[in-house]
């Protein structure tokens, strides 16, 4: 089984509002001291694959569109049991909009070789415009499902739960496909062992440009975006809270449940 | 003709809480671009929905019945609505911010070749550029970010819980369309084999009026159990935080925040919540924000209205018993 | 007529023991010889440290046996049972110096005063010694020697001793009954057990003294060459042991060669140096260790006694080739390496100075850079460390949030310091330790001290890392830290963290950071003793301090903060029991600050419980991690209205103003 993980490499999203901080002449957040990581979700994604192939024997690639310092995300992915990783680092693609991202990951995943499984996080850490999932798909032409958590493959047949607002839902899904991933109790991902990440530091990784990939240039970068971010900024927030005293939680509890009645909430 | 089309869905019979915000969204739209609202309605038979969408706000209806679209399945819902916006040509698309809409946005975008905006909270028009302009979350929620289109159409999710649901207005009438879709089995690239349901107290996340949430502070799924029973108690649903859904404490179908459910109840109860921003931006909605927590410097204080700092526990308990007094009354 | 002797009185054919005692020594030999090649299964291990200091040390612990005098029982029994041994063993030497060399040992004085006096009251001794060992193991049954399990071998080598001892005094009376000895009195051993044989014909009791006296020979040869295979192992192995005792503090562990290393820890027994596999042949399962353990105080399967004899007794199936275990997880298992808060209590109490901490250490490395098997909070906690560089995931402050408003002045803004304050992790991320940094800041201020903190360029020093077993990640981090303070020329560091003050002084200089640290209790202990910091409001009240693991036991750090807390007016300081060397962990060391105690008692509550039964208004510390444990654990006790948790600078600072 060939199964791709498509991993974007951001700014550590659990980044305290302190240290948070907009470059308004980019309109994005500003890097500062803050570390890079692999998107969360793409991270469970990766955890998905390694936990199939330990199952029934696949062999994992993680792609990436990025720059140079999004290497560091593939070897970690590498080390987290990834066979095989791919950046794509062109510079014609900044500016591009989700299609141009997904456009541009579609032709290396085709590149990279006949795939049955393709996993994406459900959304990014950074931007969550959950698009370029579903973009991917059309793109490849093949099956989509979101939300998913966890996926079997019995007899050949693959099957999915994914999450929806009252629970779950079991799917079957034909090969190729593809499966966005979202978070639960079974696919947190794995802490690498040293080994693998000093082997991983050794490994190769091959860089892909426009031309590598033959992409139609007018449907990358910023040209081509049917979008334009024409502002990002931190709102203000003000609010009070009313803080409910007494002598025992029982007591504070009794205050709150008066509170809550003369506020006819209950 | 141009317009909006909004994607309606219905549950139990009735139009969902979605549909009446995409419609309330659409008729904002339509005065600003002075061009109709239309719903698109997918079903085996629904023919019962349309008199319902036209007395929230739709001037056309296009009805698609198919036996492939009993129940929401990806490719074939794509396929409808794509053929449906052939036929309709809007400007703009609303698809709700659910599991569903989340889904079928991108892809309906890309075989439309339209703009593709995700999770919307606010929209205007750009009075400069006469182009429309949407405003949505960024940074787990720590940002806002205004996004303008530079090519029509667009396709845009709704980030629920946001937009007021459409009022009903007796007597409206409009135009039933309906269109046949061409639709067949060899389209369909995944199946449906089973759906679990999850809920704790049968009350849907999304339409509760109050919400009893708990987070890494209730150490596991029994303080559930006394969370259940509180929102049994006041009639509403149980929700949780990322830290216990990621912990397996609860089914991840119980996760609010930037990275699961919306909700905007009239009362939002925290127990052993913290704070973070990706969870408070899943509860921005809600009108009362009760935050419970041992921790007096938890920033959940800084968007709650009343706080107390204590043991979930025992507050939690005493609560359950205080109401019960009080809804009995 | 001069004091003498016949040597071998009534035993012809004597030299025949020499004869009798070849295979018994040969048999002595194998099993030392089997002990060492064993031992020598394990990887190799570096001997530091001058002999003259090693045997010094030999003398005081092998010989003196301090340690294991402190406790006064156990010191009695067994310095007079090694004692009683040593002399009567050496006398027995002497009688043959006698017999070759024709030193006169057995004549005059010397006959009297050492040879019957000294050593009959020595072996008396030794059999009071043996009778009271015998009677508080099989009688008394205490914990530390029951649990987890008796030792198998004492009651053979207590027994064939006590029989040789008893046998020695009945051949010595029946030899000066028989012989009318002048100076039987002399030997008051050997003149009470005349006693006995008054009755007995004089032929008979030389029969009977030639016949016990081969037979004690005989068993004494049986002893000997039976010490290897039992518990009397360690009379060879502990003194062994002592000899080459680590003697770099039990607060610093050892570093891996990452580039060079084989495997990372420890899977297999062979894998721990050959030093490591003595430690477990020393142990006499005394139990000391356990005793003074804080996870098995508190109900956890952890005890370090537990650690080393199923160590050894893995080892020793290990070399027989019958074990079908795996060393870790099954053997020892994952809740017992993970309940140790590396407090260092065990290798405190260690009268032989075995060192279970690095075993464990070494097991928690294979389980965490081998096969990444470690606990999920501590996995965050280490994940955080790489990306962030700090391991408290969630945390919503920067590095200098604490200090706003006070005026602190970065390294990088103004330049080196006299001094640099390592602020620590915790003290940036936890609220409630920001108000220590704060506090010892603005002491610094006052004293007019010429310091500066690194700020956002501080990363965590790499503790928790190296205690949880990433050894890869510690290095990683320490090198980075080692960069930046080089670069700028730091010198001399103070911190408020004993974690970071233990690292930064200990085991950055094996990676090329050597600094002069000092903790902050020092350095506030040197302000007021040189009156730049004046304390002169009062505090009414009790305090109680609790010394911090990683600043007492593992760096000998206990006067400076009593200094601090006896010069504030109107404080009364009160000593827990357990206390200085003998201080109990609060239970956050070791990683376990992020590690959820699921099993028994949380240590800190006992901890806590035993300073709330001082009833103190203030209970001291001087480490971050033991103020977020009491505050914590006075919470749920409800009692911290009672008793405030409050670090050293703190306290100061109240009193400065």
């Amino acid at each position: 089984m060939n199964i791709v993980v498509c991993i974007k490499q951001i700014i550590d999203p659990e980044v305290p509002m302190s240290q948070f901080k907009i470059d308004p002449r980019t309109k994005r957040q500003v890097q500062g001291n803050n570390p890079l990581v692999i998107s969360p979700y793409d991270a469970n994604a990766l955890e998905v694959a390694i936990q199939l192939k330990e199952k029934q024997g696949a062999k994992v690639t993680a792609i990436s569109v990025g720059g140079a310092t999004t290497i560091a995300a593939l070897k970690s992915a590498m080390s987290m049991g990834a066979d095989e990783a791919i950046l794509v680092n062109e510079p014609l693609l900044a500016g591009s909009d989700q299609q141009g991202i997904a456009y541009a990951l579609a032709k290396a995943i085709q590149k990279a070789g006949a795939c049955d499984l393709i996993l994406t996080g459900c959304e990014s850490g950074d931007w969550a415009d959950r698009a370029v999932p579903g973009f991917l798909a059309e793109e490849l032409g093949i099956g989509y499902v979101g939300y998913v958590t966890r996926i079997k493959v019995r007899d050949g047949q693959v099957v999915v739960r994914r999450v929806v607002e009252d629970g779950y839902e079991l799917i079957e899904a034909e090969t190729p496909f593809l499966a966005a991933i979202s978070s639960d109790e079974t696919n947190t991902a794995r802490y690498a062992k040293l080994r693998d990440i000093m082997a991983a530091a050794k490994k190769m990784i091959p860089v892909w440009k426009a031309a590598d990939l033959g992409l139609d240039l007018e449907r990358i970068g910023a040209s081509a975006a049917r979008v334009a971010i024409t502002d990002v900024y931190i709102p203000v927030k003000e609010s009070r809270c009313e803080m409910i005293e007494g002598n025992t939680p029982e007591e504070k509890a009794a205050k709150l449940a008066a509170r809550l009645r003369d506020l006819k909430l209950i | 003709m141009p317009g909006t089309l909004v994607l309606a869905t219905t549950k139990d019979g009735r139009l969902t809480r979605n549909t009446l915000e995409l419609l309330a969204g659409a008729r904002r739209l339509k005065e600003k671009l002075a061009e109709p609202v239309a719903a698109a309605i997918l079903g085996t038979e629904v023919g019962s929905y349309v008199p319902l969408l036209f007395a929230h706000g739709a001037d056309q209806v296009y009805r698609a019945e198919h036996p492939l679209l009993e129940g929401y399945q990806g490719d074939a819902y794509t396929l409808a609505l794509h053929q449906i916006c052939e036929r309709a040509q809007p400007t703009v698309v609303l698809l709700p911010g659910d599991v569903m809409g989340r889904e079928l946005g991108p892809r309906l975008a890309y075989r439309l070749q339209a703009t593709f905006v995700a999770e919307f909270i606010d929209f205007d028009l750009d009075q400069a550029s006469g182009q429309l302009q949407f405003t949505r979350q960024a940074y787990g929620g720590k940002a806002v970010a205004v996004v303008q289109l530079r090519v029509n159409p667009v396709v845009a999710t709704a980030k629920l819980r946001t937009l007021e649901p459409a009022t009903q207005e007796e007597g409206r009438t409009g135009e039933e369309i309906r269109v046949d879709v061409v639709l067949e089995v060899s389209h369909l690239k995944t199946r449906l084999i089973e759906k679990v349901q999850e809920e704790a107290t049968g009350v849907n996340l999304g339409d509760a009026k109050i919400v009893v949430s708990g987070g890494r502070g209730v150490h596991g799924p029994e303080g559930f159990r006394v969370l259940e029973e509180l929102a049994q108690v006041l009639r509403g649903a149980v929700g949780a935080s990322r830290a216990a859904t990621d912990a397996g404490w609860v089914p991840p179908s119980w996760q609010i925040g930037q990275t699961g459910r919306n909700v905007s109840p009239e009362l939002y109860l925290a127990f052993g919540i913290s704070g973070a921003t990706q969870h408070v931006a899943g509860i921005s909605g809600s009108k009362h924000i009760v935050a419970v927590n041992t921790d007096p410097e938890a920033p959940i204080f800084k968007v709650a209205q009343l706080g107390i700092v204590g043991d979930w526990k025992l507050i939690a308990t005493k609560l359950i018993e205080r109401c019960k007094e009080l809804t009995q009354v | 007529m001069t004091p003498m002797r016949e040597v071998y009185w009534n035993i012809p054919g004597h030299l025949f023991l020499y004869l009798l005692f070849f295979p018994f020594l040969v048999v002595y030999v194998y099993g030392i010889y089997r002990h060492t090649r064993m031992i020598l299964m394990g990887e190799p291990a570096a001997v530091l440290g001058s002999m003259w200091d090693r045997l010094k040390g030999v003398v005081e612990d092998a010989v003196l046996q301090r340690r294991i005098a402190k406790d006064t029982v156990s010191g009695l029994l067994h310095r007079s049972i090694s004692w009683g041994f040593a002399v009567l063993f050496i006398a027995t030497c002497l009688v043959t110096l006698q017999d070759y060399l024709g030193i006169p040992t057995l004549r005059g004085s010397f006959y009297l005063y050492f040879m019957s006096l000294t050593v009959d009251l020595f072996g008396l001794a030794a059999i009071a010694g043996m009778l009271i060992a015998l009677a508080r193991r099989y009688g008394l049954r205490p914990d530390r020697l029951l649990l987890p399990r008796m030792a198998k071998s004492y009651n053979v080598l207590l027994a064939l001793f006590l029989i040789i001892l008893v046998t020695g005094f009945l051949i010595e009376g029946l030899r000066i009954a028989a012989t009318a000895d002048p100076w039987g009195r002399w030997s008051p051993g050997g003149w009470l057990a005349s006693a006995l044989f008054r009755g007995t014909e004089q032929p008979q009791q030389v029969v009977l003294h030639r016949v016990l006296w081969w037979f004690h020979a005989i068993i004494a040869f049986a002893f000997i060459a039976y010490l290897p295979y039992g518990v009397g192992m360690h009379v060879t192995s502990a003194a062994a042991n002592i000899l080459l005792k680590n003697r770099e503090g039990s607060g610093v562990l050892r570093p891996i060669d990452l580039d060079r290393a084989e495997q990372f820890g420890a899977e297999a027994i062979n894998q721990f140096t050959w030093k490591d596999l003595l430690d477990l042949e020393a142990c006499t399962e005394c139990g000391r260790c356990q005793q003074a353990c804080p996870a098995w105080a508190t109900g956890k399967p952890l005890t370090p006694k537990g650690v080393i004899i199923d160590l050894r007794d893995h080892m020793r199936l290990v070399a027989d080739g019958e074990e079908s275990r795996k060393m870790v997880g099954e053997v020892i298992s994952q809740d017992v390496l993970w309940a140790c808060t590396t407090c260092g209590a065990c290798h405190q109490e260690c009268p032989i100075f075995i060192e279970p901490i690095p075993k464990i250490i070494e097991m928690r490395r294979h389980l965490v850079m081998e096969e990444a098997d470690f606990p999920e909070t501590m996995q965050q906690a280490l994940r955080s460390l790489e990306e962030r560089g700090h391991p408290f995931r969630g945390a919503s402050a920067s590095r200098t949030d604490w200090a706003k408003g006070l005026g602190v002045k970065t390294v990088a803004a103004n330049g080196p310091p006299e001094i640099l304050y390592w602020v620590g992790c915790t003290a940036a991320f936890d609220e409630r330790n920001q108000q220590v940094a704060a506090a010892f800041a603005k002491l610094l201020q006052r004293a007019g001290v010429d310091f500066a903190i690194l700020g956002e360029e501080e990363r965590c020093t790499g503790d928790p890392a190296r205690r949880i077993g990433n050894e890869y990640l510690f290095q990683m981090l320490a090198r980075e830290n080692i960069a930046i303070l080089n670069r700028y020329g730091i010198k001399k560091i103070v911190t408020t963290c004993p974690h970071g003050f233990n690292t930064l002084k200990n085991e950055y200089p094996k990676l090329g950071g050597s600094y002069e640290v000092v903790h902050h209790t020092q350095m506030l202990a040197d302000l007021v003793k040189e009156g730049r910091l004046r304390l002169e409001k009062p505090i009414d009240g009790v305090v109680s301090f609790h010394d911090p693991c990683y600043l007492g036991r593992h760096n000998g750090v206990y006067d400076a903060p009593r200094q601090v807390l006896g010069a504030i007016p109107g404080l009364t300081v009160k000593e827990m029991g357990r206390c200085r060397e003998g201080g109990f962990c609060c239970g956050a060391g070791g990683g376990l600050m992020w590690f959820e105690e699921k099993i028994g008692k949380r240590v800190s509550w006992e901890r806590t419980e035993e300073a709330l039964a001082l009833a103190p208004q203030v209970l001291a510390s001087a480490c971050p991690f033991c103020l977020i444990m009491f505050e914590d654990a006075l919470k749920v006790k409800d009692a911290i209205g009672q008793t405030r948790p409050l670090d050293v600078a703190e306290l100061m600072a109240q009193s400065v103003e």
